[in-house]
């Protein structure tokens, strides 16, 4: 049972972090890599947060979507004069230079937290607190995965409400036509910056989860594995519709290494099948359903 | 359709530029050229092929900076209304709200449609209109979540009034088709309704009625009319030498771009002008070939495209050589070769040239002469339909196989590598001895040689084995200068056992 709980948990980060990227992906056509970075910082400027101030999580990650969402305006500066592989190459250094700081951020004789040892290097930070809502502290297991679970749901409908409004309408307008757009008269670099800032914000949120479910946090979390994971979850599940896509990707993502596990190999080969399968999946599907499983636009 | 509007019924003026000057390398586009527009004037934009007609749309549409002059947008109650002189110090493109955009262009009220119409291809018709709606306040992440009700409440509002929009263009009961599955007519009404929306005041159209059969063309020229007349709308309109008559029916004032200057002519002037050659006269090379015009065939295609073939030899007049049944090739999910009806369904495209022949499809611009010859190429996939060589379906082979079975394709662009030499180019092509045309051009780069050229060398290669094959040439004589074209001509007419076509745009527009 706790073992079922656990992968609810896991999928609850997940389906969040998947709905972040659908709405870049899939809404305005960036591909980008970026999203492991600002997933890991929103992780850590919760866990400093409450580790070092005691805030509740409530205010604690408020704080971590907030900065999150600042530091995405470099994700959309790009965005306004990149596109295409340039664009995903300017993504993928962002999530470089964010894995490095955290990983960097290292002084052995100076307190964790201090100016000096911001993030404790690759041995991160542990013993962050669980979740507490209004003194309420969320300890067990179940009590997480129904809190996370709502939160999930919550981000569902939120996006679902985005995606449908007359914003997500303009976001698949600029997606398809930009030039076409911008002869309308639409400020088309406000609604990519509020795309890619509402996103971040998610993916911050996601971290924020990850971080107060698992207690511990290392700079793994913005590594180029996790990246390529989240790359494959909006390629693989599909994206460019509001929920379903998202989910399928998650859904799907989780499964396979899960599925791994009762396979029994050794942990070191396993680790590799993971990446080999997550290879494959991708080059089958962009061969035969570049919209992905369940996603309703296809990523050129 | 009379001339609607004479002098005295010109409103204020609109629009105006002055010493516009454009460069591209060392060749002037436009040359200190001048206009002034006056609201409810029709405007023809006409001159000859690379004279700058797309340039200046694309400098009065916010699309290109021009190197230097003045622009001035008039105020009108609705707003808008700025100058611009060029060039720009470069700090004013520091301030992000001072660019010279087409967003910014789009909120004076200067709307455009393109010649590829760009409708938004995943929306319905009706969100194609909303969507051109300026809505500031209902876009944005924040009304979505927090004005929910308010959104509700505006979005059935203009849900209404673009149904009303597109009811008004004869669009009534296809709001909720997808932008791309709606005929090459429709859309382009659409995309016309949707400058309305937006606003425009200042509409430019580039190629309204290019590729349209008689009854789309209609249609947009009745639409036309109504938006001058009921809307106000200043019209310039850039269309090819074959629509232009029909043009000049609702035209008030003729733009022709000539050496860089726009100079400014009335409607009468340019109806006394001697007609161009019209659009059903025979090519005279072809006509000189066949020795009288009774043994050219014709065959009418849709979209105002036709084939003329005349039989070299008539011994194979009766054998299979090139055949096309029901042939569709999509780009997206429209059709570009096959046309969709009203009702949406598709027909494709079928002919069939005997061996012995020698075609020419005349098309307008945009029927699709690109897709067509890459589909037989097999670059791209055949949607539908079929495809025979010599009576061998080829519509299923790699794109090598069908160059094995006899099929030669030559493009009319990017057609050779041009970083070989050109006995490179040649010996890839499998031609031992140089042919006489390209032999002084032995120990240069591909790159080194002038378009002209370099279209002989393609041409060389192409021709080389061209006996017995179907070869496909997209527009051979293109580059090519007054004296070399008898001579590829003579080489095509050699091919007297296969079958040659050859794709040209429609007679009067090239």
């Amino acid at each position: 049972m706790n073992y079922v709980l656990h992968l609810l948990v896991l999928l609850d980060i997940y389906f969040v972090l998947s709905l972040s990227l659908n709405i870049v992906m899939g809404y305005t056509g960036l591909l980008t890599l970026a999203h492991a970075g600002y997933f890991a910082f929103g992780s850590y400027v919760y866990a400093l947060i409450s580790l070092l101030l005691g805030w509740e999580f409530i205010p604690s990650s408020l704080i971590a979507i907030l900065l999150t969402v600042l530091l995405s305006g470099m994700l959309s500066i790009a965005s306004w004069r990149l596109r295409g592989d340039f664009f995903i190459l300017f993504s993928l250094t962002i999530q470089v230079v964010f894995f490095t700081v955290l990983k960097n951020w290292h002084d052995p004789t100076q307190p964790v937290g201090s100016w000096g040892n911001m993030t404790n290097g690759d041995f991160g930070l542990a013993g962050i607190p669980s979740p507490s809502i209004l003194g309420h502290e969320f300890d067990s297991r179940t009590e997480i995965a129904i809190l996370f679970t709502a939160f999930a749901v919550g981000t569902a409908g939120l996006s679902y409400m985005l995606l449908a409004s007359p914003w997500g309408r303009l976001l698949r307008a600029l997606r398809d036509d930009e030039l076409s757009a911008r002869s309308l008269g639409k400020n088309v670099r406000l609604a990519k910056m509020q795309a890619i800032a509402t996103s971040c914000g998610m993916a911050g949120f996601a971290g924020v989860m990850l971080a107060s479910y698992q207690a511990f946090i290392s700079p793994t979390s913005a590594d180029m594995n996790e990246a390529t994971l989240l790359f494959s979850m909006a390629i693989v599940g599909g994206v460019g519709n509001s929920v379903l896509g998202p989910f399928v990707g998650a859904l799907l993502l989780i499964a396979i290494p899960e599925g791994l596990r009762f396979v029994d190999l050794p942990f070191s080969i396993a680790a590799e099948l993971r990446l080999m399968v997550y290879g494959l999946m991708l080059v089958l599907l962009m061969h035969w359903r570049p919209q992905g499983v369940a996603g309703s636009y296809r990523m050129e | 359709m009379a001339p609607s509007a004479g002098e005295a019924t010109l409103g204020p003026l609109v629009m105006a530029a002055k010493g516009l000057q454009q460069r591209f390398g060392n060749q002037f586009v436009l040359n200190d050229a001048e206009f002034s527009l006056r609201q409810g004037e029709v405007v023809l934009l006409r001159g000859e092929n690379g004279s700058g007609k797309t340039t200046l749309l694309n400098i009065l549409t916010g699309n290109l900076e021009p190197d230097s002059g003045r622009i001035m947008i008039a105020e009108t109650t609705a707003g808008g209304g700025e100058a611009f002189v060029f060039p720009r110090p470069w700090w004013r493109d520091l301030n992000p709200f001072d660019h010279f955009s087409p967003e910014r262009i789009a909120k004076d009220g200067v709307s455009r449609t393109w010649q590829d119409i760009r409708l938004f291809p995943t929306h319905s018709l009706r969100d194609n209109v909303i969507l051109a709606r300026h809505n500031p306040h209902g876009e944005g992440p924040v009304a979505a979540i927090f004005r929910r009700s308010t959104i509700r409440r505006d979005e059935a509002v203009r849900r209404r009034e673009a149904d009303a929009l597109l009811t008004r263009f004869g669009l009534a009961g296809r709001e909720t088709s997808s932008a791309d599955m709606v005929s090459l007519g429709q859309s382009k009404r659409v995309a016309i309704a949707r400058t309305v929306q937006a606003g425009a005041r200042i509409l430019f159209l580039d190629e309204p009625l290019a590729a349209l059969d008689s009854k789309g063309i209609h249609d947009v020229m009745s639409l036309l009319t109504t938006l001058v007349a009921d809307h106000r709308v200043t019209l310039v309109i850039v269309e090819h030498v074959f629509n232009i008559p029909k043009i000049l029916d609702i035209a008030t004032t003729v733009w022709t771009i000539r050496d860089g200057k726009i100079v400014t002519e009335s409607v009468e002037e340019v109806r006394s002008e001697p007609s161009p050659e019209s659009a059903d006269s025979i090519p005279p090379w072809l006509a000189s070939i066949a020795g009288s015009s009774d043994a050219i065939i014709e065959t009418h295609l849709p979209g105002g495209a036709r084939i003329l073939h005349v039989q070299l030899d008539p011994s194979y007049s009766r054998m299979p050589g090139l055949d096309v049944k029901n042939l569709i090739v999509t780009r997206g999910r429209r059709p570009v070769i096959g046309r969709t009806n009203e009702a949406g369904k598709a027909t494709g495209l079928s002919f069939s040239l005997p061996r012995g022949s020698l075609g020419v499809l005349e098309a307008p611009n945009g029927w699709g002469k690109t897709t067509f010859l890459e589909a037989l190429a097999g670059v791209i996939p055949i949607q539908s339909g079929e495809v025979r060589i010599y009576d061998k379906p080829i519509q299923n082979l790699k794109s090598w196989d069908r160059v094995k079975t006899g099929l030669a394709v030559l493009q009319s662009r990017d057609n050779i590598f041009p970083n070989l030499l050109v006995e490179d180019a040649l010996s890839i092509a499998n031609i031992a001895e140089p042919p006489e045309s390209v032999r002084p051009f032995i120990g240069r780069h591909v790159s080194d040689l002038s378009g002209g050229q370099r279209q002989r060398v393609a041409l060389a290669c192409a021709l080389a084995h061209a006996r017995g094959t179907a070869t496909i040439l997209d527009e051979p004589f293109g580059m090519l200068d007054v004296a070399s074209i008898p001579q590829v001509q003579s080489q095509i007419v050699q091919n007297t056992s296969g079958v040659t076509l050859i794709l040209m745009p429609a007679a009067s527009q090239s």
